[in-house]
């Protein structure tokens, strides 16, 4: 046994020691072969269960298999898998942000079967944010075996994101430039070879598996000068859309949430109303895959005004999928409300101007996703190569950029977070690399304080303290109760000036009648955000720290300044 | 000092049990101590190198009006201040993640068989990972209160074995209250011991601050279990052994926290325990 350890160590040594690089780009292979298998592991499954389902769609009562997919994946997520709600990306994103990418073990099987149940059932939702948590979870605990730092977590966490997002849409370029874009925030050399690498893993294990099932058939289309103007509104009219699916995603929840009905009952009514409004427009049951490839190909029979409405039907399904308990992802319904809004945009578009030569039904599709993708995500880059990659157009990639740009643009302006982002900004824990919040976040309070000052009492006479004053450096002396060693106040220098400069004062005067007890103090608790807040607000350059009424230390701007420029050095050199 | 303990407070009869014993040995070291009233069935706490999701049954979210109210009664029958955790982060709206920036943990014990597991809870399972990964002793109350007059050490010579060493001395140091060590000699001699003693400069403090060193057989192993007072709080050291070994040796951890009622207090492999 302790020769394999030796064996082991020394290999490890001298293949990691030197440089994390190699060590990287192996895990995160590693990673993205076990993403890519967990994410086609869920696309063979939802297959499975949707064939199974088929024959009885036909039957009035069929709407009520959405009901009890939400019923029981609510019920496997709360009782059984016992994880927090929720789709997961924000969960990944704060764990990233905040804990160097820690993720639970659990979250690496729980929200693939919770998702199943949902989408499988005809629920209107995306396997992808379910893999997405999958394969961060199992990058995040590969780097837990290994032993691995934060840093080097953080970009297993991104080779997980990239290997799922790679091999359930076969684009490996995709899911380079999600993890990057929306779950590290940080485009670093380091980060980008494990990522890459990762990502063809997963896309290989998708292609090696599942060589037959690719999601859209590659198309050819001609795109002209004349498609620019409409697409630029075409732009908007997505970004549009991007923040109504956004608002009312989030409404849905907090409707749900207000309600009297217990969480499986919100299931049921959710799903039911979904497979209600399957029957009428079955475009918006699961994750619509088919329906997508219809429109990309021109065959999709559905009318204009029809499609039109289909966007808000499939926006109020998803909604009430996943607000009201169902689990699962936006991303394939972004890209079936995108490609509806693209063919109902072209429909319009051509009873309007009949002699417009412009370009194919599927162009406009794809052109749509692209905007819902840019605006609901507000990912630009995840947008127009995702797009390119899973349907082959690229030669639409001149009017992606311009609907993507313009999107998430204009979603921006009007919504400044994107639907992943803006509960972690509600709650003040969207921690992006490099900012002065997440700089903050990452100084421990603890380091900071400075102690070892001499501690004087309350009814010291003041002779006694300039005879100490005398052999100390300290500005600043905490006052302490003689028997409990409670904090009473303080004596800051700049304030006993006169009674120094008089010294018929010194028998007179005891510290507790000079000292300062009106000083605020911070303590172990407060954030460093909050403790600068609180020398903002009084003008003080440095802060006492007290704990269960004990003096711990002083906290000075000068200090926080110096730990802070460290810190930056430090997140910026790697 | 001023160390915390983070009790997690259980509206229960059970509950009440488990921190009066939490207040009692704050009081005795001059701690403080911190209840969080859960709001949700389970929370999060991130240690360096793992998120452990500790998962609550439903009686510690029982009449959760009166727990407040209930917790600081006990607080005050302690004389002792009270204070209350309230989250600040959450890794989900139901998922709170709490602080690891305590000197004590209390766990109610972890337990194998349905009839003690009706009132001990099934925090218990975590227990172990908590104690692997945490950089504070952790302390698993007896079922029911019980003041302890004393202090035994189990000391086996491993370096979790030391931690425990140090913190039965400062407990020892704080409390004014007797030190017992007890050995079991598996493959080395007395000797062997008090040369490690000496090695990590415990010599004086252990000279000073404990009562008595017994040393027992590898076989006698329950004999030394049943020799320690009941009325002493064990500190112990996890054994750290990987799961594979635990399952063909058994664990020592798991059979002394089955066999003994006493308070036991852990310390694991991250332990880091100072004398200052």
């Amino acid at each position: 046994m302790w020769m394999i350890k030796n064996w082991y160590k020394t290999i490890y040594h001298k293949l990691f020691h030197l440089d994390d690089r190699l060590l990287l780009i192996i895990a995160g292979s590693i990673t993205g072969v076990f993403s890519g298998l967990a994410a086609v592991a869920l696309r063979l499954s939802l297959e499975s269960a949707l064939e199974w389902l088929q024959p009885f769609h036909h039957y009035w009562w069929a709407f009520v298999f959405p009901g009890l997919g939400a019923l029981l994946s609510s019920f496997y997520l709360e009782k059984i898998a016992r994880e927090g709600a929720g789709h997961g990306v924000p969960e990944v994103i704060y764990s990233v942000s905040r804990y160097g990418g820690l993720l639970r073990f659990r979250s690496s099987y729980s929200r693939l079967v919770s998702s199943l149940l949902t989408i499988g059932s005809g629920g209107s939702a995306g396997p992808e944010a379910p893999v997405v948590m999958s394969g961060s979870s199992i990058g995040s605990n590969i780097a837990k075996l290994l032993g691995l730092n934060d840093r080097q977590r953080i970009t297993l966490v991104g080779c997980g994101t990239a290997g799922a997002i790679a091999s359930i849409f076969n684009a490996p370029i995709a899911g380079l430039v999600f993890s990057i874009e929306v779950i590290l925030g940080e485009w670093k050399f380091v980060n980008i070879i494990p990522i890459a690498i990762a990502a063809v893993a997963g896309t290989e294990i998708s292609q090696a598996i599942i060589p037959e099932q690719v999601i859209f058939n590659h198309q050819m289309f001609q795109v002209g000068f004349f498609d620019i103007l409409p697409s630029l509104c075409l732009a908007m009219v997505t970004a549009l859309i991007s923040v109504l699916f956004t608002k009312v995603l989030r409404q849905a929840g907090k409707i749900a949430k207000n309600s009297f009905f217990s969480l499986w009952v919100r299931a049921v009514i959710g799903g039911c109303v979904v497979g209600i409004t399957g029957m009428f427009m079955p475009v918006v049951l699961g994750e619509g895959y088919h329906f997508i490839q219809s429109m990309i190909s021109g065959t999709f029979s559905m009318g204009g005004f029809l499609v039109f409405l289909a966007v808000f039907a499939k926006i109020f399904a998803t909604a009430m999928t996943l607000g009201w308990g169902g689990s699962g992802g936006i991303f394939a319904p972004c890209l079936v409300i995108g490609s509806l809004a693209g063919i109902a945009f072209h429909s319009a578009l051509l009873s309007l101007f009949p002699s417009v030569g412009c370009a194919s039904q599927g162009a406009y599709a794809m052109l749509g996703m692209t905007g819902i993708i840019s605006g609901v995500m507000q990912a630009p880059l995840t947008g127009i190569f995702l797009i390119v990659e899973i349907t082959g157009g690229y030669e639409t990639i001149l009017p992606l950029i311009v609907v993507s740009s313009i999107s998430s643009t204009m979603s921006h302006y009007i919504e400044p977070a994107s639907f992943y982002f803006k509960e972690l900004i509600e709650r003040g824990q969207f921690l992006r690399p490099g900012t002065d919040a997440r700089i903050l976040s990452d100084l421990n309070i603890s380091e900071i304080i400075e102690t070892g000052f001499i501690k004087v009492s309350e009814n010291m006479v003041f002779r006694e303290f300039i005879e100490l004053l005398k052999n100390s450096t300290q500005n600043f002396f905490p006052v302490i109760e003689d028997h409990t060693g409670e904090y009473k106040g303080i004596i800051q220098i700049s304030s006993i000036r006169k009674y120094a400069l008089d010294p018929g004062m010194y028998n007179m005067v005891f510290l507790n009648q000079i000292m300062d007890t009106e000083v605020i103090t911070a303590s172990l608790e407060n954030d460093l955000q909050e403790v600068l807040d609180m020398m903002d607000i009084n003008n003080m350059d440095s802060i006492p720290v007290v704990e269960n009424d004990r003096f711990v230390g002083m906290i000075s701007k000068t200090r926080i300044l110096d730990l802070y420029r460290r810190e930056l050095i430090m997140q910026t050199s790697v | 000092m001023n160390y915390k303990l983070l009790h997690i407070f259980r509206n229960t009869p059970f509950g009440r049990e488990t921190f009066l014993q939490s207040l009692y040995f704050c009081k005795t070291i001059n701690a403080f101590p911190v209840a969080y009233i859960p709001k949700t069935d389970k929370f999060l706490m991130y240690f360096s190198n793992d998120a452990v999701q500790i998962d609550l049954d439903h009686s510690y979210l029982k009449s959760p009006k009166t727990a407040k109210s209930h917790a600081k009664d006990l607080f005050n029958e302690m004389g002792i201040k009270p204070m209350f955790y309230e989250p600040k982060n959450f890794t989900a709206s139901s998922l709170p993640d709490i602080s690891t920036n305590f000197d004590y943990l209390c766990c109610p014990r972890s337990v194998s068989d349905l009839s003690s597991r009706i009132g001990l809870g099934h925090i218990g399972p975590k227990v172990r990972r908590i104690i692997k990964h945490a950089t504070f002793p952790i302390l698993i109350t007896s079922p029911v209160f019980k003041p302890w007059k004393s202090i035994s050490v189990f000391f086996g010579g491993s370096k979790n074995a030391l931690n425990a060493l140090k913190s039965g001395l400062k407990i020892a140091m704080s409390s004014g209250l007797p030190l017992n060590i007890y050995t079991l000699l598996e493959k080395k001699g007395e000797t062997y011991f008090k040369k490690l003693i000496e090695e990590n400069d415990l010599e004086e403090p252990v000279r000073q601050l404990s009562s008595q060193w017994h040393f027992y057989k590898k076989s006698d192993f329950d004999i030394l279990l049943y020799d320690v007072p009941h009325d002493s709080l064990i500190v112990l050291g996890a054994y750290g052994h990987g799961m594979i070994k635990d399952i063909l040796l058994g664990s020592k951890m798991e059979h002394i926290q089955s066999t003994v009622t006493n308070n036991l207090l852990i310390t694991g492999p991250h332990c880091s325990i100072s004398l200052q």
